[in-house]
């Protein structure tokens, strides 16, 4: 048995009283892709920011190939260049270009020469099909173009794992299907992903594992086919057939 | 009219006796108010940025402690600096160090008492500007940058104060052009500046109006030149509003347009299509 990559264990975060997650477990292996949904407000996002630790958890343990990650003194910067993420606002650098904004993060923290850095930034602005655009400023293409270039950057630092919030939320319907066929394409090619959604479809024929989040908890956590026809939960088919009604 | 025609012979007197004066004295004023607007706006980005570093319960206690103390002496600093008069500030300084060393220690160098004064009181005005300056950049900035394991500088130089920059140039303007006239009092511990040169020549002349209306077009002058340079500058930085592809995508070529040799589109002179509307009506 392989081992894993990422552990998350009895993590917990409270904001000030509030404790929006409480004693999540679970395990990423290579490979492994896993979508996590949930009603909106039940910690997803919080989930995913405190596993690249843009929040601070309250307790528990984050551990990367067994490094606890949430100790004092750990470099959270050294640990983030090895754990990519998407943002459902896609947040590219508005002062770069394109190109830039997939350069930056190998020349700055990799430290990589320019000319390789170039070269794979190309290699990966190619593969989500923004190659024509390496001129191009953010605010000059569309929502799902955007985000297809924060892939292309998050995959420039050649990570072991992609974390996706939301990411076709913010973009008119007509994008989402270009986003998620990138998406598709790097779970094919064995990118290890974890990936906050509310494309069932999505969720269903791409992932081997969906989480349900239910308040801050794991409500269920099953393979697609296992959790979309047959839900052990009474809450987990509560939020399908709400969510398939409307 | 008169009077006019007088101010004007009395202009041109005082300017062709004391042209040199007159310029060395805008040139050191310039001189003073650039350099210390460059060296206020590190000191400022130093305190910007310094003032924004994150601090999470997960950091050791020293950083913690030595963040807080940091932030205290700048804070205090800002406060002292913006809440003073600069001119007393120059007083203070330039006789406060010879008096707390029993005259062992004293500035010899009046462009070095000059520049420290008005670069540390430019950069208690710019650390704020700066501050909010950063604070003003949309916080997924930040989170990006940090995402793909950027380390809080790196995000600074690399990302928001180079957006924050493009906001503060017209603060940093007027920072610049504040300084090109407030330099002049640096004349209380004997700082030779454009204005000193006034006092220098109606010493010599009592010619005290034309000579405060060339002071008054010597002022202006360079504040327009520096409003003019600064335009520019904003301009310049927000970069051209087109880009180009780089090869056409192969997805929007294959909706309507010609690709047939020969062909061309409907509008291109050499194509048939082209040929045969004209032809038509021509015939019309
Ligand atoms: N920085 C914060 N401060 C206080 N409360 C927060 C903060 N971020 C999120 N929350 C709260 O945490 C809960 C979960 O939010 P979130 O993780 O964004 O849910 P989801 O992504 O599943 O919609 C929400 O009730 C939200 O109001
Ligand atoms: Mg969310």
């Amino acid at each position: 048995m392989n081992q894993p990559i990422l552990q998350v264990q009895h993590l917990s975060k409270s904001f000030g009283r509030r404790e929006i997650l409480r004693d999540i477990d679970f395990s990423v292996f290579p490979g492994d892709v896993i979508s996590i949904i949930g009603a909106s407000g039940s910690g997803k996002s919080t989930l995913l920011r405190c596993i690249n630790l843009l929040e601070t958890p309250t307790g528990g343990k984050i551990t990367f190939h067994g490094q606890d990650q949430t100790l004092r003194g750990t470099s959270a910067a050294a640990y983030r260049a090895k754990v990519g993420m998407v943002f459902q606002s896609f947040n590219l650098f508005n002062n770069m270009t394109v190109l830039e904004n997939c350069m930056v993060g190998q020349v700055k923290v990799l430290k990589r020469k320019r000319d390789v850095a170039r070269e794979k930034a190309l290699h990966f602005l190619e593969q989500v099909g923004m190659a024509p655009y390496v001129n191009a400023r953010p605010q000059q293409i569309s929502g799902g173009q955007k985000q297809r270039v924060a892939i292309a950057r998050a995959l420039a630092m050649e990570p072991e794992i992609l974390l996706f919030d939301e990411p076709t939320s913010a973009l008119d319907p007509e994008m989402v299907g270009e986003v998620l066929s990138v998406m598709r394409k790097l779970a094919r090619e064995g990118m290890t992903m974890l990936v906050v959604t509310h494309e069932m479809a999505f969720a269903r024929d791409v992932s081997n594992r969906v989480v349900f989040m239910n308040q801050g908890v794991i409500g269920e956590e099953a393979p697609p086919q296992e959790l979309f026809t047959n839900p052990k939960h009474p809450e987990t088919r509560d939020f399908l057939s709400r969510f398939m009604a409307g | 009219m008169e009077k006019l025609s007088m101010l004007f012979d009395d202009v041109a007197l005082l300017w062709e006796k004391y042209a040199s004066s007159y310029l060395t004295g805008m040139g050191r004023t310039l001189l003073l108010a650039v350099i210390a607007t460059l060296a206020g706006c590190v000191i400022g980005f130093a305190c910007g940025v310094v003032q924004t570093i994150p601090c999470s319960k997960n950091d050791f206690f020293l950083k913690r402690v030595l963040l807080g103390l940091v932030r205290g002496i700048l804070r205090a600093y800002i406060e002292i600096f913006r809440g003073t008069p600069m001119i007393l500030q120059a007083v203070f300084i330039y006789f406060g160090l010879p008096y707390f060393t029993n005259n062992a220690m004293q500035f010899r160098n009046l462009w070095a008492v000059s520049i420290l004064v008005v670069s540390i009181n430019t950069g208690a005005y710019m650390a704020e500007s700066v501050r909010g300056g950063i604070l003003s950049i949309d916080r997924g900035q930040t989170e990006g940058a940090k995402a793909i394991g950027m380390t809080h500088v790196q995000t600074m130089t690399s990302v928001i104060l180079p957006q924050a920059l493009r906001n503060i140039l017209p603060q940093i303007g007027n920072n610049f052009i504040i300084n090109v006239k407030d330099t002049s009092v640096m004349f209380i511990i004997g700082f030779t500046d454009f204005f000193s040169v006034h006092k220098a020549v109606v010493g010599a002349t009592y010619r005290y109006f034309p000579s405060a209306a060339i002071e008054m077009a010597g002022y202006l002058t360079m504040t327009l030149v520096a409003s003019l340079l600064l335009r520019w500058l904003e301009k310049r930085l927000e970069g051209s509003g087109n880009y180009e592809l780089v090869q056409t995508d192969p997805l929007i070529t294959t909706a309507g347009t010609y690709n047939y040799p020969g062909k061309g589109s409907p509008f291109d002179e050499s194509s048939r299509e082209h040929r045969e509307t004209m032809e038509k009506e021509e015939e019309a």
